[in-house]
């Protein structure tokens, strides 16, 4: 057994890094046939000593730590927010009646474009850049705690009133659990919207942030520290997705989505 | 003997709506159950058993009318779903104890009494398996310890075999039967299986549909304690071809 799911691994790995040697092979091929200038297409290899450069010189550091902090905030009272939120939509129909419009308006208008307007009301510090995250990650989160309650079968509500269970029962016992599939999937999209948005606002403004960098990097026309910075800037969305992805299945082991072992 | 467990009083219910106008889901219902007995409701879907079960069990209210409920109205019921609603995140025993839970029943008695339902039912191999490993007939068979676990003196079964095949249907009947003569509860049980409605009850009530009423009660006059071969008996042909006829 133990054999065979290593060696299964080991396979997994093997396609990913044949599949991403033969697209950088021709990236490489193409650089040195055509002989595009640095600023258009630099080579794999100036992107990847550009990209460990970042590292070992640590100038990297302040700018990932603080699209790391912004995330991390903006996440976190983003999913605290649409779960109080999507938890009175789900349970309180004049609350639905009431916010769904707004709700319905934010999540369509673009929030990129809301941007200039966040700067405009919290300035070009931190706040603004919260206050996009925030919108960003609210939304999934809080449909998916609302698909969650709204999936609960209606006999185990009517299982609990048989026990006559209390509010609170209902929500520790049932209301929780039923909901946390849904809640993952949201938070699994809430935290890609995270990152997007984090980048996204340092561009708008300030000079910190992977962000930053990419805009710096364009502005200079030091195309491999651009292509550098968005390598780290998926390195982070992957990590974090994963991050997500890997709580949510020692969570959900009972869920019928997940295999048995 | 007869120690009433609940009775009804020309129970009615109506659903209004403006646009179809109002429906007459049961129409002055009057019922005398006794403790200790096993009632079947049978009729036509649409007939209105379900209601009038989730009515009883205090699920729905009534349009108009009273239930007397001999231990008055705080009575502790069983009720078995048409589908099992386990928890998917418990496993077998954590879900046929789950009453327990909410009841705040932590005595060791109360659990030692739930491993033995379990093993009545056959279920002790499977007490840490997850519902998404069962199959439907084990599923229902948790559902039914579940509504036994915390000792309600009166059990409301909705359809509880209707979505198995017939030889898991026969073979949870025997052993429902068995848990019954064990336990000795009030068993109210809606069916549309007229086979199943003989087999298992002292008597059948048969309902007509629109509006739902009570068409008969047929007292089932056949030998305690019931084996498989009861079906084959004369009798029972007769009591299921009289069922027939009065259902249409």
């Amino acid at each position: 057994m133990r054999t065979s799911k290593t060696r299964e691994i080991l396979r997994y790995v093997m396609d990913y890094a044949i599949s991403i040697s033969i697209f950088i092979l021709i990236w490489s091929l193409y650089v040195n046939i055509s002989g595009v200038p640095q600023f258009v297409l630099p080579k794999p290899t100036v992107v990847f000593k550009e990209f460990i450069g970042l590292f070992t010189t640590g100038m990297i550091w302040p700018h990932l730590g603080m699209t790391v902090f912004e995330v991390v905030i903006g996440f976190g009272i983003g999913v605290i927010g649409g779960i109080a939120l999507g938890y009175l939509v789900a349970k309180i129909e004049v609350v639905k009646t009431a916010l769904m419009p707004f709700i319905i308006f934010i999540q369509t208008a673009p929030k990129i474009a809301l941007v200039p307007l966040f700067v405009v009301w919290f300035g070009i510090g931190l706040p603004s850049k919260i206050v996009l995250i925030v919108s960003m990650v609210i939304f999934p989160i809080m449909s998916g705690i609302i698909l969650g309650i709204d999936s609960i079968p209606a006999d185990a509500r009517n299982l609990m009133r048989i026990l006559k269970a209390n509010k609170l029962q209902v929500f520790m016992h049932l209301e929780i659990k039923y909901s946390l599939p849904m809640l993952f999937s949201g938070l699994k999209i809430g935290i890609v919207q995270a990152v997007i948005g984090a980048i996204v606002a340092e561009w708008m403004s300030g000079k910190i942030g992977l962000g930053y960098i990419l805009t710096y990097g364009n502005a200079t026309y030091d195309t491999p520290l651009l292509m550098a910075g968005i390598i780290v800037t998926i390195i982070l969305g992957i990590v974090s997705y994963e991050s997500i992805e890997l709580i949510g299945r020692k969570l959900l082991k009972w869920h019928v989505s997940q295999n048995i072992e | 003997m007869n120690d009433f467990c609940l009775q009804t009083k020309g129970l009615n219910k109506v659903y209004h709506s403006v646009l179809k106008g109002d429906t007459v889901a049961l129409k002055d219902i009057n019922l005398d159950i006794n403790k200790r007995e096993f009632i079947s409701i049978i009729g036509p879907s649409g007939c209105g058993k379900s209601t009038l079960l989730r009515i009883l069990g205090c699920l729905d209210k009534p349009t108009s009318g009273e239930i007397i409920y001999q231990d008055g109205k705080e009575q502790e019921m069983g009720f078995v779903f048409q589908d099992s609603v386990l928890l998917p995140w418990k496993n077998v025993r954590e879900n046929a104890g789950f009453p327990l839970v909410i009841k705040k029943d932590k005595t060791k008695e109360s659990w030692d009494k739930l491993d033995d339902l379990l093993e009545l039912s056959g279920l002790s191999d499977f007490k840490n398996s997850l519902p998404k490993e069962l199959s439907g007939g084990m599923k229902q068979r948790v559902s039914i310890v579940r509504a036994l676990s915390y000792d309600a003196p009166m059990l409301l079964m909705d359809e509880p075999f209707g979505a198995l095949d017939a030889i898991t249907r026969d073979h949870l009947n025997l052993e429902l039967l068995k848990i019954w003569e064990m336990t000795k509860k009030t068993i109210i049980f809606v069916t549309h299986s007229i086979e199943e409605a003989v087999f298992l009850s002292d008597r059948v009530i048969v309902m007509s549909a629109r509006p739902g009423q009570i068409k008969e009660i047929v007292e089932i006059d056949l030998e305690r304690v019931r084996k498989e071969s009861v079906r084959d008996t004369d009798k029972f042909q007769e009591y299921t071809k009289y069922l027939r006829g009065i259902i249409g």
